[in-house]
């Protein structure tokens, strides 16, 4: 028993080292950096790239698609270094721990981080704005923002729900879209009504990633839109009684599918990637997801079949922005802007747009770009299972604040799988 | 001078023997095998045993990615860093653990033990702080210093066992003949403790090279491990991709392994009683 | 066993540099960790033991935990009781190092890559699946058995074998190729078959690497998420799983439960180390008397 008594003695040394610890100078050094700040966002745009030629710059991204990290590399890193002097080097990073490390540098008062420009959205942006961990408000300030980009849109003033205030810039925007074998599905469901047909009539051929996943929870607000017009949401606000009483048909039409779903609703897939692995090998006939483009580089790599196609359901199909940020330590601001300001030029952007790069959607206004440009965007064929702007434009609704995701994964425990 | 006692002798049973390497076949070998032709596959549906299409594609793609050398190097520097900061760490713990009884001994297994028994995540927190206060984040030593962590008490452990089932008989009779403690080390200890150090060699190179939270976090990004390259790819659902990236993973060691050996086989020519793993 | 005075400074000396080590980095990091937990609920006004009869009132909590418990146990008896036969006939049947090397193979892979290749031979539409389609046992992928994603965590306890067993051929190897035999002459000259010479030559040679061995395993898998996250079904979810989703969630609200849950089931390894590092530590001291 000596070694229990060790074990217990060394959580009392934990204990006494860990009162020790702690300490506060961060408040001082904070000031200085604002200080900083405010001269280069003062400074004219001219003179920001000049401070930014010949530096380097490190943009801290999720690395899992190799057609994204093919555009950095490939395109946007010698462009930089052509255009601007600038040392682009893109570092794969998934969102989490990139959070995780900025959270810890500002707990630690670190000044001087190794990161220029963030990749995020949602929840991710919403923490770094309550814990003060992003650069100054800087987005006003870049000319292609000026120039280019709708500054009324709901869409690049809020993220989330959470007003952006300048603090990241938009890059890309999705919009949410069901894919299905079109060899096995000549129509498909037009409404979440037809869509349970199709699912009793198909047994075991549906499911959706569970809620806890970002594409799982999508799906459950969609049907929430379908239970709650958006436009209620919305001006309601998040309302947790006003909630429980209206969204009871949500839950229903979940219990009324389940025995019908893949596995017979025993299990849902953890995440999107297992939900896309069961389509690729024909357990399940429909997957989803953001990125209205994404299945046409899997159709090409062979992993999804040729036949897929793509279609939206009544009440439409959300849509959301992703954001580039500038994290509060940053070693090169000026560096930052720029590269972020190329990121939104036209060229930039349709590069991005082309289906054999990454296919993801331009935030830019195209009514505001010149007759050569607009040609150019509409020459670009997005490919054949991605649907027509028209349609993906009339179904589009907004997201509604982070609140909702929360509330959806709790409450989907108790009503669908009952966990006590 | 090592004399191993005889192997027990075996009636014969060719049937049990068969069984078993029947048994090592199929069940470590043959996900192998599927691996492999996964990472050359274009589109493998449901019900065949062999990929519909053969194709470099994966490979192809995988090449193309500028990271990959670069990431290959830096990890075989950080796990041999790792490995050798293991041995010098662990051996004379080791045998501190194994051939004394002193004051205290309960609280340092215990101190020992703790890494394997903490949640990894909870430990990078706190570390991550004081790396950045001392500035070791974001350097390659400091990648070094947080992959001794999860490794150092397995080392501890093989050779603790390796140094008890020795016994001090060896070192007392070589101190006997007047020999220092840096030629019993290298002349007694070192020969006799070659297989262990070959397993303490890979697996504290085998768990630093799967290391992706603590590499993120404390190497901030500057220090990019094939983990580091390796680990986004989960979230595709190219099973191609991902397959060829497992057969590179799995043969790092494997060269690691490979270079170890023939750099043991140049510097020490132990009696000659190393059975290979 | 040499036991010397007790002023001695030798073993200080040996032990001292991994000591220094493991005090600065981790005794370090879990009192800032514990320093910070403090410090948040002393600014918050709130008591720590809040979070944890939230988490206790947590749906899928208690339920996650039994199969935490479950799956753990019978992951790390089965590759013990496995690897251990195994390593026995290795050493008296199978001495070609080839084959010893094919059993490490899975030593090479990453847990989560191995999760990965569960589900590409394991899951309904694999490669085992197809095996028993092209032999016309089965017509339709829903008709295979569910090994991958079951509710007993079937698929992440095999997953775990797969991985652990070499590792249990590694910790025990040694001790057969160190054994002295000769007792096993005088076994066998008593008239005792295979299980009176494993009973009383090999196991007290082996017990104690796999008490340590089996506390190490029990311990990792109770804290690892990647196979169980992969594996496992929504619910119950292991207990992993939910601190890891908490934690790395988008919403940071859930970090002081991810933390609390952290902490219990380090409490709960600990007993469970202290309990078996107890029962061998009274075995070792009888066994030492005995002699």
């Amino acid at each position: 028993m000596k070694k229990l008594v060790s074990v217990i003695l060394l959580f009392f040394l934990i204990f006494w080292v860990a009162g020790c610890g702690g300490s506060n100078e961060e408040a001082a050094q904070e000031q200085v950096t604002a200080g900083q700040a405010e001269n280069i966002l003062q400074k004219e745009w001219a003179e920001i790239e000049k401070l930014a030629q010949g530096t380097e710059i490190r943009m801290f991204m999720w690395g899992g698609d190799e057609n994204i990290n093919r555009y950095m590399d490939e395109w946007v890193a010698p462009q930089m270094k052509e255009k601007y002097g600038l040392t682009f080097t893109r570092v794969p990073m998934d969102a989490p721990e990139f959070m995780q490390k900025l959270l810890a540098e500002k707990k630690a008062g670190s000044q001087k981080g190794n990161m220029d420009i963030l990749w995020i959205n949602g929840e991710n942006f919403k923490n770094a704005k309550t814990n003060d961990l992003l650069y100054q408000p800087f987005v006003e300030t870049l000319p292609n923002y000026q120039q280019y980009v709708n500054q009324q849109s709901k869409n690049i003033t809020t993220d989330f729900g959470v007003p952006v205030e300048d603090l990241e810039a938009p890059w890309g925007k999705v919009q949410f879209v069901f894919l299905y074998d079109s060899a096995k599905i000549p129509d498909p469901p037009k409404n979440f009504a037809e869509l349970a047909v199709w699912v009793k009539a198909n047994p075991g051929k549906f499911t959706y990633p569970e809620p806890a996943d970002f594409t799982g929870n999508a799906f459950l607000r969609h049907l929430l839109y379908d239970a709650v017009a958006v436009d209620k949401l919305l001006s309601t606000g998040f309302d947790e009684s006003f909630l429980e009483e209206n969204a009871r048909p949500m839950w229903d039409y979940l219990n009324s599918i389940k025995a019908d779903l893949w596995r017979g609703g025993e299990t849902y897939p953890q995440s999107l990637t297992q939900l896309d692995q069961l389509y690729s090998q024909g357990e399940v006939y429909i997957t989803m997801g953001y990125n209205e483009g994404r299945a046409e580089p899997l159709i090409k790599q062979g992993v999804f079949p040729e036949t897929t196609k793509s279609f939206v359901m009544e009440p439409g199909s959300i849509g959301n922005t992703h954001f580039l940020a500038i994290p509060y330590n940053t070693p090169n601001p000026a560096g930052a802007m720029v590269a972020i300001n190329f990121l939104l030029s036209p060229e930039a952007q349709l590069e991005k747009l082309d289906p054999a790069v990454w296919g993801d959607n331009t935030v830019l206004d195209i009514q505001k770009l010149s007759e050569e440009q607009k040609n150019e965007f509409a020459k670009l064929d997005r490919g054949a299972s991605v649907l027509p702007e028209e349609v993906l434009q009339k179904a589009l609704v907004p997201e509604v604040g982070p609140e909702y995701v929360d509330w959806i994964k709790e409450k989907w425990m108790h009503e669908v799988i009952g966990a006590e | 001078m090592f004399v191993s006692p005889a192997r027990p002798e075996q009636q014969e049973k060719p049937i049990l023997t068969n069984g078993i390497k029947i048994f090592v076949l199929l069940f470590f070998c043959l996900p192998f095998a599927i691996l492999l032709l996964q990472s050359f596959s274009a589109g493998w549906q449901w019900p065949r045993l062999l990929p519909g299409t053969f194709s470099w594609r994966a490979w192809q793609s995988l090449s193309r990615e500028p990271r990959m050398i670069p990431a290959i190097s830096i990890t075989l520097l950080i796990g041999l860093a790792v490995s050798l900061i293991n041995l010098i760490l662990g051996i004379p713990a080791g045998k501190g653990l194994a051939h004394y009884r002193f004051r205290g001994k309960s609280l340092v297994e215990a101190v020992f033990l703790l890494p394997l028994l903490i949640p990894t995540l909870a430990v990078v927190m706190g570390i991550h702080i004081f790396m950045i206060r001392v500035g070791l984040t974001n350097t390659v030593w400091g990648v070094i210093l947080v992959h001794v962590i999860p490794t150092l008490p397995y080392t501890i452990r093989i050779f603790r066992h390796a140094f008890e089932n020795l016994g001090s008989k060896w070192e007392e009779q070589a101190a006997t003949l007047g020999a220092s403690q840096l030629t019993i080390y290298r002349t007694v200890w070192l020969p006799l403790l070659i297989p262990s150090i070959h397993s303490a060699l890979m697996l504290s190179f085998v768990i630093s090279l799967s290391q992706y939270a603590l590499t993120a976090i404390i190497g901030g990004g500057n220090v990019v491990t094939l983990a580091m390259v390796y680990f986004p790819y989960f979230q595709s659902s190219n099973r191609s991709v991902l397959a060829c990236f497992t057969v590179i993973f799995a043969l790092l060691p494997l060269s690691f392994y490979l270079l170890m050996y023939s750099l043991y086989k140049l510097f020490i020519r132990g009696p000659g009683h190393y059975r290979g793993c | 066993m040499r036991s010397l005075g007790l002023n001695n400074h030798k073993p200080y000396l040996l032990v001292l540099p991994a000591l220094i080590f493991f005090s600065l980095f981790v005794l370090y990091g879990i009192g800032t960790v514990f320093a910070e937990s403090l410090n948040l609920s002393l600014n918050t006004g709130s008591s720590i033991v809040k979070y944890y009869i939230e988490l206790a009132e947590k749906p899928g909590f208690w339920s996650g935990l039994i199969l935490s418990l479950q799956v753990s146990a019978a992951a790390t008896l089965l590759s013990i009781i496995i690897g251990v036969y195994l390593a026995r006939q290795f050493y008296r049947r199978v001495p070609d190092s080839i084959w010893h090397a094919l059993a490490w193979l899975p030593m090479l892979i990453p847990h989560f890559a191995a999760g990965y290749l569960a589900v590409l031979l394991l899951s309904q539409s694999g490669w085992f699946s197809g095996l028993l389609a092209q032999v016309t046992l089965i017509q339709e992928t829903s008709r295979f058995p569910v090994l991958v994603n079951d509710k007993n965590g079937l698929g992440i306890i095999v997953t775990y074998l797969w991985k652990e067993i070499p590792f249990v051929l590694l910790m025990s190897m040694p001790v057969y190729r160190r054994m002295d035999w000769r007792y096993e002459d005088v076994v066998r000259t008593l008239g005792g078959g295979q299980w009176q010479v494993f009973k009383t030559v090999e196991w007290p040679a082996l017990l104690p690497v796999l008490v340590e061995t089996g506390i190490i395993l029990f311990a990792f898998i109770f804290s690892a998420f990647e196979l169980p996250y992969l594996l496992g079904v929504t619910y119950p979810k292991m207990i992993s799983v939910m601190a890891y989703q908490w934690f790395y969630e988008g919403s940071w609200s859930n970090r002081p439960l991810a933390m609390a849950l952290m902490t219990v089931s380090t409490v709960m390894v600990l007993i469970v180390a202290v309990v078996l590092l107890g029962l061998i530590q009274g075995k070792r001291y009888r066994m030492m008397r005995g002699r």
